[in-house]
């Protein structure tokens, strides 16, 4: 704890060092401030703005504050977004992680609640603001946990998609629903994720999918024969090059929204993969700005391996 | 422009034609007015009617519809006052003879007919009388008798019952129409089976339907219309999702109305059609319509109208409103109505029918997560009665009782009360099925329950006579039988006949032994005065190991026998 302090800006993991708009956010909520909190939304990028509202989704007591916004004005797609991920995020807390086995019946019954309880209100946003990217990702969201199905999600993704193109919170979403637990295969989340990528103007940060795909591939996998099979996979190892060329490691790279995640998600795979240039270029790029994942199970193991890859990335340098 | 006047006592509507004569018979008549037990008897009787007209090389045809059946026809005028004049005869005196072949040929129709899209609907929503009834296959074909279909044709086929259109110059002449008198018969009020609405219900997989009871106007028209272009643009242009896309708005003749709509699916797509179907129909809920569609449908509907004027295509709906003692509209008029309607007047229709909306969600898809309630599928009561297990299905179990019966499976219940039984399915081998108001449905199968066959009397005895219908013999195969209990145990030699098999080798000759032994000792205790107390201790002793072989033994050979 003492070193922890001692060293306060060593590894980061706050989302709100990256992003400063999360701190003026959580401000204005906190004091129900909803002319604050638009401001804020309504200056950013798209992606800036969905990204903002799914993290203070997870803010305390929304609900009632953000109906009383929305019996003032139903078209108000910020407030019905943000409604929609914290209803989710509430549903979640009853359920909790666990695996589906070990839940209860009571949370089986208040998360579906809760998420029902969402998707009447995002029902509404779509059909009032039906371009707007912030209640088509929530409404990804909420799709997973009533277990729509995936031509449902994949036709909220397409009207998503349609409305505003390269829309990478709403990406992100979709992979998560095409991991084997949920509705897909490893195949259909990577070829998703190689072609988002691939599809981004050069620079964006949408080649950080391709690795924390992969990631969530290699995290699953039964055993180090499997483990070892998927850093030999050429074809894989060759998507994620081409995808780094072309994200990451292209010239024009920027700090645009996701940025934070693709560079640690790269910075994990090159160590992963002993490139140390390509290593030492991602902790360039991060500084002490760091994320759990894929770095470890817990903030404490992730800042662990950080440190000891961004030593022996930068070691070189130093 | 439309005319009205009278034909035998039969009101009329006439106008000019720009095409050759045709002309028709409406009664007030349908589905929904038969009971279940005589499910088809409106059919059965146009059939009869037309039968004299059987090979002519006439443009007739007949149609029974949910609350009116005609006979029309098209061709010239001596031709068209013929047939009508024939069909009258006919309907005062139907030809017996062909009963049984005509009740054959409605078979093979009802058989051949595909089910459509939006079929159980109705069911659904009303349940097994009245509206409901279309849903229902012709159940009351085989028990139809002659004085059956004589009762019918004087209660509905009458001068007071009927109404007549003429699209043509004139009334022709020699038109004699000579049918009995009676009352005007007005179509029944509505059941309901939906507690709570919007609702839902599972349907097939490949296809989302819906519909919603909405009052009878101009703008509920156009809002049918907007629908089904809100729905094209959205599952098929957009998504491409589905193929066929298509809505519809059917008057009914007690001043509301039925708007109907369906989109087909893939199987594997039916969450996505599911998910746009739902998302249409809240952004209409909301208002959220567009001028364009609205003036779209305006133009549509008064071309169409202008052109049924013409052409006399109009003139069965207004034969139809004369019978249902609404005001006969001219086409002007309908026109100046269609064209006031705006996008508010749509959206408050929009609003009104979602709130009454009952969905059909296509395989194990459901629309809870949507706001819709599910509609009632099994019943909240059991009938207080006598049960019986069945032997084919350990956990369910069949009750008749004195005010009804239910079958009980794991918690869920179907039951249905004598009193409020809509027809009890009679088939000669003993099966009976009851469908209950709510349309809710209990079926039984004599073999496959202990003595089920004694049972049946009884069942038969608490059903009021006029609620039974007589089904056809069925093939012996389609019979069902309990399914043997484990076959494959047997001759595997695990499981279900091992046990029995060991307690009845190690526990028949310890009942035998301790049997004998305990008797004996029982019965020679009190030959000499030693230790009586000790001999009985020992003999009641051995007595209670032969019972718990004996229950062991009774056990093994129950289980071995089933």
């Amino acid at each position: 704890m003492l070193r922890a302090m001692s060293q306060p800006s060593d590894v980061v993991f706050d989302p709100a060092a990256a992003y400063p708009g999360i701190t003026t956010l959580r401000a204005a909520l906190a004091r129900r401030d909803w002319a604050g909190a638009r401001a804020v939304l309504d200056s950013v990028s798209p992606s800036d703005r969905t990204a903002l509202i799914r993290t203070c989704g997870d803010e305390k007591d929304l609900e009632d504050f953000l109906r009383y916004v929305l019996r003032a004005d139903p078209r108000d797609g910020a407030a019905a977004a943000l409604l929609g991920f914290h209803l989710v995020h509430l549903g979640w807390e009853i359920r909790t992680a666990a695996w589906a086995k070990d839940v209860t019946k009571e949370q089986w019954a208040g998360f579906r609640e809760h998420l029902r309880k969402a998707e009447l209100v995002l029902i509404d946003a779509a059909a009032y603001n039906p371009g707007d990217p912030a209640v088509w990702t929530s409404r990804l969201l909420s799709a997973r946990g009533l277990s729509l199905g995936i031509a449902e999600i994949r036709r909220r993704y397409d009207r998503l998609n349609a409305a505003v193109p390269h829309h990478l919170p709403g990406q992100m979403e979709l992979c998560y629903s095409l991991e084997p637990k949920w509705f897909g295969s490893w195949e259909e989340l990577h070829a998703f994720a190689r072609d988002c990528a691939l599809a981004a103007p050069p620079g964006s940060p949408h080649g950080g999918l391709v690795a924390e795909a992969f990631f969530a591939r290699y995290g699953a996998a039964d055993d180090d024969a499997e483990r070892a099979r998927l850093v030999r996979d050429p074809q894989l190892q060759a998507d994620l090059q081409r995808v780094a060329h072309h994200s990451v490691l292209h010239p024009g790279f920027a700090r645009e929204y996701g940025w934070v995640r693709a560079a640690n998600a790269y910075a994990t795979l090159f160590t992963l993969l002993a490139e140390r240039p390509a290593a030492a270029r991602m902790f360039g790029l991060l500084g002490n700005l760091a994320t759990v994942d894929p770095w470890g199970p817990s903030e404490e193991n992730a800042a662990s391996n950080f440190r000891k890859a961004r030593a022996w990335a930068l070691g070189g340098a130093q | 422009m439309i005319k009205q006047t009278e034909v035998s006592g039969i009101p009329a509507v006439i106008a000019p034609t720009t095409g050759p004569m045709h002309a028709g018979l409406v009664f007030r008549v349908g589905f929904a007015d038969e009971p279940l037990a005589k499910r088809g008897i409106t059919h059965l009787v146009e059939h009869l009617a037309l039968h004299a007209f059987g090979v002519a090389d006439y443009h007739y045809n007949g149609a029974t519809g949910t609350e009116y059946t005609f006979f029309h026809m098209q061709g010239a005028e001596a031709d068209i006052v013929a047939f009508l004049n024939g069909v009258c005869r006919a309907l005062n005196d139907l030809p017996m003879h062909r009963l049984p072949t005509e009740k054959e040929i409605l078979r093979t129709e009802e058989n051949t007919r595909g089910e459509g899209p939006t079929e159980a609907l109705p069911l659904w929503r009303h349940g097994a009388r009245d509206y409901g009834v279309a849903t229902y296959p012709e159940w009351g074909l085989s028990g139809i008798s002659p004085d059956d279909l004589r009762a019918w044709v004087s209660h509905y086929f009458t001068v007071e019952n009927a109404a007549l259109w003429i699209a043509g110059p004139a009334v022709p002449a020699g038109l004699e129409l000579t049918l009995p008198h009676g009352e005007r018969r007005p179509a029944p009020a509505p059941s309901s089976a939906l507690p709570v609405r919007p609702a839902f219900f599972p349907g097939p997989s490949n296809v989302v339907a819906w519909d919603a009871v909405v009052e009878r106007s101009t703008s509920a028209g156009v809002f049918s219309g907007v629908l089904e272009r809100s729905l094209f643009r959205s599952l098929r242009q957009e998504s491409g999702l589905s193929y066929t896309v298509q809505a519809a708005y059917e008057p009914r003749s007690g001043g509301r109305a039925v708007v109907t709509a369906f989109a087909d699916a893939l199987p594997e797509k039916q969450g996505a059609v599911l998910g746009g179907f739902v998302d249409v129909l809240a952004s209409l809920r909301l208002g959220l319509i567009d001028d364009a569609d609205v003036t779209a449908v305006v133009n549509q509907r008064v071309e169409e109208l202008t052109r049924a004027e013409e052409n006399g295509t109009r003139l069965p709906g207004q034969a139809f409103n004369l019978l249902a003692g609404r005001p006969v509209q001219s086409a002007a008029e309908l026109v100046a109505e269609v064209r006031a309607v705006t996008r508010d007047d749509v959206a408050a229709v929009a609003a009104a029918a979602f709130a009454d909306g009952l969905l059909m969600t296509p395989g194990r898809t459901g629309a809870d997560w949507a706001g819709y309630t599910p509609a009632p599928s099994d019943s909240d009561r059991v009938a207080e009665g006598n049960r019986y297990g069945s032997m084919d299905d350990p956990e369910l179990s069949f009750v008749a009782g004195e005010r009804g019966v239910s079958l009980v499976n794991d918690g869920s219940a179907a039951t249905v009360f004598y009193d409020e039984c809509a027809v009890l399915l009679a088939w000669p081998d003993g099966a009976r099925r009851f469908v209950g108001h709510d349309g809710i449905q209990v079926h039984f199968e004599p073999t496959l329950y202990p003595n089920g066959h004694a049972v049946v009397p009884a069942l038969d005895a608490r059903v009021r006579p006029e609620l039974r219908a007589t089904m056809p013999s069925r093939d012996p195969d389609r019979i069902p039988r309990p399914r043997p209990a484990q076959p494959a145990a047997a001759t595997s030699g695990g499981g279900g006949r091992t046990w029995p098999v060991i307690v009845l080798v190690v526990l028949a000759p310890v009942l035998l032994f301790f049997g004998f032994l305990g008797l004996i000792m029982g019965l020679t205790a009190f030959d000499d005065d030693v230790d009586v107390a000790l001999e009985i201790t020992i003999a009641v002793m051995f007595l209670s190991f032969a019972a718990l072989a004996g229950w062991g033994v009774f056990w093994a050979v129950r289980r071995l026998r089933r």
